[in-house]
């Protein structure tokens, strides 16, 4: 029994020092970021970020949350938006109050708009696609393989490509500047992949679950809502985290379709920096709020990544 | 447990499409506060509205974001609140925005870009004659480079100028350094630091994509000394093809400073890979990594953004680059899809006194606006201002003048020549490329 | 190859099938396939899209006619001079650059993420690890290039902002240009999308291997067999269709990898790949037809692939 548990120990350590030295490698170049936005910008040009617990230089504090404030305000000056405040001198647009927060050019109002891009744009195309998936993976109809395979193949289109030929259809039809046309946009386009990844999966649930199902007089219908997407939980988790990612980072797509007069949280952060690249400072920081949704996304669908899903479902 | 979140999602997705809906409402509200607001101000800078009323919509794209956004904001802000014109800003540096919205057929009402793009989009642009542009404010040689096939299509609205040499008056006197008023001087200087053990150049030029447009610069200025101006806009007519000798030797000039390391933080390698940014501040850091950088009249800006302590005359300042025939420059030019008389008011106001004063006021790079000349309330940009009016030519960056690529070409030919290409080559190539493009 | 039938048990009617594709097909038939088609035809056409590509033909030189804009595009790069120039060139092509990519990358981001759900999988603080592998997936490529501007950075001899030359000059070396040098310069590159997209990998892994029965592991382990035989011949060939499915998808997201050579270099310095130089001959040079001819040809590569896909679809299938 010792000789068990000595063995099952000198088993974990390699286990956890591979596993650790991946996370390090993987974790180093988010901290730098992460360091680099509490700090101020006399030090960033200057230092490396990795010698953040201490500075040479005089007459400057080793962190600031300045850069955090700059950018939920949508700070656009040369100096930081406190110190412009307590001189009187704020941009036109800043009232140096709690109002702030809200200023369209913040990260406040973008935040909202990035919520209503982002969340109908994940719901509609899972839902497709799951119909589309078991269509294939359970129904039988001529030419399923043939059609199947053009869809996955589209896959391929590259983005630019798609952007003029709709734009001057949406034109035409009034849909310019519109949330609908973001929404139907990336739903089209996030199709292919959806319809593979589900498809694949409904296509490897056991027959047997369906045939009882069938025998027991269930309907497609009826199959559909109950068994094949109550089982595919986790993929549809894979897919809503990578869709929802996708389209929350998108830039291109949203100032196309939808406009920078409605910003998503990309289009502040792309425009944090002057042409010059002056003020990326303020960049590092609204980066790290953009991240953090999609972070809490992925925890929250973590559960949906359960072991043994089909354990005991099978028969025997 | 199952229907609880089919419930929640169904309910998200209803919420959205409701808010969303909502968003464009509480829109329409704001704008008629607006109205009201507006109507009350009076118009006592005589700001002539040319029809427009209050409420008329501009949709602006430009490459300008940041703190350069909130320059533009001012200086409309007098037209904003005179006419009631809401301005609708968007900005991008991406190229392929600005092109789907323009072929897809719903181009922005204005767009400040750059030159190529009046020759690009010829046929959709209104000319600025039509839009009631006020033509005394501008210098002859603006008007040329903004006029295609005879139609005065582009309204120049910002220059920087290129051609100047930036350094720091401190570390020159102390080391006993005079500005140098001829090229030979110059060249006399640079030898004269390198044998006192400084680096006379920093010659960054990285710029992610866009890398290699501090070196093409260079040469641009290194022909508008050794050939002149007019040699210049032989290039960008055609007439004079890129791998003409005049242009390898100015190539050949460059390339002994920015390939070495005696001459250049970093040698080859630097040039190549330090950002144009970065190598501007290496100038000011203490202790200095190098003594001079050739550079547009943002620098300036640059300066100050790191080393807020630095005071301009001091601590840094710039020259003319010695002998240069004309000046070289980076400028923004308003061009428009439209002509509605919301944008005929902005045609008109930029182009009257009291826009160009502004323009100078609000201090956003210089105005060719000569209503605004002597508005500058910066002293660097003063100075600049003056180099500019006293200036007998102006010639635009060649990158930006000849259209089809041509421009990042060159940029990928300098950064393989630094990188260690056989020149000859890069210029044969080049050459071909300026035919293709001009033809 | 006989396609396998269904079961005859679930009857269903004729219409049904038609009925649930029919959201999919309408979507993705505007916004996919009527952008292809106008694609297609632009690649037959001149910069402008106003006349047939016959009409670019420069005399002298070889011209395939119509098809003029593909010419551009496949041979544009290579110099063709003789057998070792045109391997050479190839390899600086952006053709050769895709190719490097595809092959380091894919392989990289499946065989870790694999190696990642595995291993996580045992340990308790499989959230922070799978955390932390996936966390730079949520970071725009905007937030992206600017981190990594923090590691590659090339200093001076005085300051270094970038760490690796830190590390390096801290060991007394000189500081490298990573992004600069031809050949490192691109598997710099590919080591950050790797960064970036084994995270994917690890999560689709991670999912398939969670469906494996914990009974059948268990029989096999008290069979006498070790972790490793349990991995590789038990659970790889049950996740097998999965693994096929991410590599075929990270083949496909590869080939269309733009931002990030965009961001970090624009192409330059030989790192141009097929998607970048689509970008450039579309918004740099203004060349329509032959950006869209690389389009074309970008999506023809990948047609082999998805058929080498189906095909093992349909051998699955006729084992249900």
């Amino acid at each position: 029994m010792k000789q068990n548990k000595i063995n099952r120990i000198l088993n974990k350590i390699p286990l956890h020092a591979i596993t650790i030295f991946i996370m390090i490698i993987w974790i180093v170049p988010t901290l730098g970021l992460l360091i680099t936005s509490f700090r101020p910008v006399s030090l960033i040009n200057t230092t490396g970020w990795w010698t953040f617990l201490s500075t040479d230089q005089e007459d400057t504090t080793l962190f600031t949350i300045e850069n955090y404030v700059d950018a939920l305000v949508g700070y656009r000056g040369t100096r930081t938006y406190l110190q412009d405040c307590e001189s009187g001198d704020q941009p036109v647009s800043l009232n140096c109050d709690l109002s702030d927060l809200l200023n369209p050019r913040g990260m406040g109002r973008a935040f909202v708009n990035s919520l209503l891009v982002t969340i109908p744009s994940t719901i509609i195309p899972i839902l497709f696609a799951a119909f589309a998936g078991y269509a294939f993976a359970w129904l039988d109809f001529k030419g399923r393989y043939f059609l199947f395979a053009i869809l996955v193949g589209l896959q391929v289109v590259p983005l630019q490509m798609t952007l003029v030929p709709i734009l001057r259809v949406y034109a035409k039809l009034g849909m310019n500047g519109t949330f609908w046309g973001v929404w139907l946009f990336h739903t089209g386009f996030g199709m292919p992949y959806a319809i593979y990844l589900l498809r694949n999966y409904l296509g490897s649930l056991p027959k047997d679950l369906f045939e009882s199902a069938y025998l027991d007089g269930a309907s497609h219908w009826s199959a559909f809502w109950k068994l094949a997407i109550p089982l595919s939980t986790p993929a549809i988790a894979s897919l809503a985290i990578f869709q929802f990612l996708w389209v929350w980072n998108d830039l291109l797509v949203a100032l196309v379709f939808l406009g920078g007069t409605k910003p998503v949280m990309t289009y502040q952060i792309s425009n944090m920096v002057s042409s010059l690249g002056a003020g990326w400072h303020i960049l590092t920081a609204a980066a790290f709020l953009s991240m953090l949704l999609p972070m809490i996304i992925f925890f929250a669908l973590q559960r949906f990544f359960v072991r043994g899903m089909l354990a005991g479902a099978v028969k025997g | 447990m199952r229907k609880n979140i089919l419930l929640l999602i169904s309910l998200l997705l209803v919420i959205s499409v409701g808010l969303s809906a909502c968003g464009g409402e509480t829109e329409e509200v704001t704008e008629e506060v607006s109205e009201e607001v507006t109507e009350e101000v009076t118009n006592e800078l005589g700001i002539d509205c040319m029809g427009a009323e209050a409420g008329d919509e501009v949709s602006i794209l430009s490459q300008w974001s940041g703190t350069e956004e909130e320059n533009l904001n001012a200086i409309l802000a007098p037209l904003a609140d005179a006419c009631g014109i809401v301005f609708n800003l968007e900005s991008t540096r991406d190229q392929a925005l600005l092109d789907t919205r323009v072929q897809a057929g719903t181009p922005p009402d204005i767009t400040f870009w750059n030159v190529t793009q009046l020759s690009q989009y010829e046929d959709l642009l209104v000319a600025m004659t039509d839009l009631g542009v006020n033509t005394d404010n501008y210098a002859d040689y603006w008007k040329d480079i903004g006029t295609v096939n005879g139609k005065w299509l582009g309204l120049p609205v910002k220059a920087d100028p290129k051609t100047l040499i930036w350094y720091s008056p401190a570390n020159f006197e102390a080391a006993g350094y005079m500005v140098p008023t001829t090229w030979a001087e110059l060249d006399a200087l640079v030898e004269q630091m390198v044998a006192d053990g400084y680096v006379p150049w920093s010659l960054g030029m990285e710029s992610e994509d866009a890398t290699g447009w501090t070196g093409t610069d260079f040469i641009q200025d290194i022909l508008l000394v050794t050939q002149g101006p007019d040699y210049v806009s032989g290039i960008i007519d055609g007439s004079i093809p890129y791998n003409d000798p005049g242009v390898k030797e100015a190539y050949e000039i460059y390339g002994k400073w920015a390939m070495s390391e005696t001459y250049t933080v970093g040698g080859a390698a630097g040039t190549v890979s330090i950002g144009f940014n970065d190598a501007i501040l290496k100038v000011f850091s203490d202790p200095p990594e190098a003594m001079m950088v050739k550079q547009s009249g943002f620098a300036g800006g640059t300066i100050t953004g790191t080393y807020a302590d630095l005071v301009y005359g001091t601590d840094f300042d710039f020259f003319g680059v010695p002998e240069a025939q004309g000046l070289q420059g980076g400028s923004d030019w308003m061009m428009s899809f439209s002509d509605s008389a919301a944008v005929k008011a902005l045609v008109a106001y930029l182009s009257s006194d009291v826009g160009g004063e502004k323009w100078a006021e609000v201090g956003f790079d210089l105005t060719p606006n000569m209503a605004g000349a002597d508005a500058y309330t910066d002293a660097a940009l003063l100075k600049k201002g003056q180099i500019l009016s006293s200036a007998t030519g102006f010639v635009p960056d060649i990158g930006d003048s000849i259209p089809s690529g041509f421009g990042s070409a060159e940029f990928t030919g300098i950064t393989d020549y630094v990188n260690g290409g056989d020149l000859d080559a890069i210029l044969d190539s080049l050459a071909e490329k300026q035919a293709e493009a001009l033809e | 190859m006989a396609k396998p039938k269904v079961s005859a048990v679930m009857k269903q009617g004729k219409l049904t099938p038609w009925l649930y594709l029919l959201p999919a097909l309408i979507v993705m038939g505007f916004f996919i396939v009527y952008p292809m088609i106008n694609t297609v035809s632009l690649s037959l056409k001149n910069k402008d899209g106003t006349a047939s590509a016959a009409t670019t033909c420069k005399e002298g030189e070889p011209c395939w006619g119509i098809f003029e804009n593909y010419r551009y595009a496949l041979t544009e790069e290579l110099n063709t001079t003789t057998f070792e120039t045109t391997w050479q060139s190839f390899w600086e092509s952006s053709y050769g650059n895709t190719l490097k990519w595809i092959v380091f990358m894919v392989s990289g981001t499946v065989i870790l993420g694999l190696l990642i759900a595995v291993l996580s999988d045992r340990v308790r603080y499989e959230s922070l690890a799978k955390a932390i592998i996936f966390m730079p997936m949520a970071i725009s490529f905007v937030g992206a290039g600017v981190i990594w501007k923090f590691i590659y950075d090339f200093g001076t001899s005085q300051v270094q902002i970038g760490l690796l030359n830190a590390i390096i000059t801290g060991l007394g070396g000189k500081p490298i240009s990573f992004l600069s040098t031809t050949t490192l310069n691109t598997f710099m590159l590919i080591f950050v999308g790797i960064w970036m997209w084994t995270g994917f990998c690890m999560t689709i892994l991670s999912s398939a291997l969670k469906a494996v029965p914990e009974e059948l592991q268990e029989a096999a382990r008290i069979d006498g067999a070790n972790e490793f035989q349990i991995f590789f011949k038990i659970m790889m060939p049950i996740i097998m269709p999965t693994v096929v499915v991410v590599i075929t998808t990270m083949v496909i997201n590869v080939l269309k990898l733009f931002d990030i050579v965009y961001v970090m270099t624009g192409g330059n310095y030989n790192t141009e790949v097929i998607a970048t130089r689509m970008y450039t001959e579309m918004y740099k040079n203004f060349q329509t037809g032959r950006g869209t001819a690389i389009a074309v040809v970008l999506i023809l590569a990948i047609i082999p692939f998805i058929f080498m896909n189906i095909r093992r679809f349909m051998a699955q299938e006729a084992m249900r």
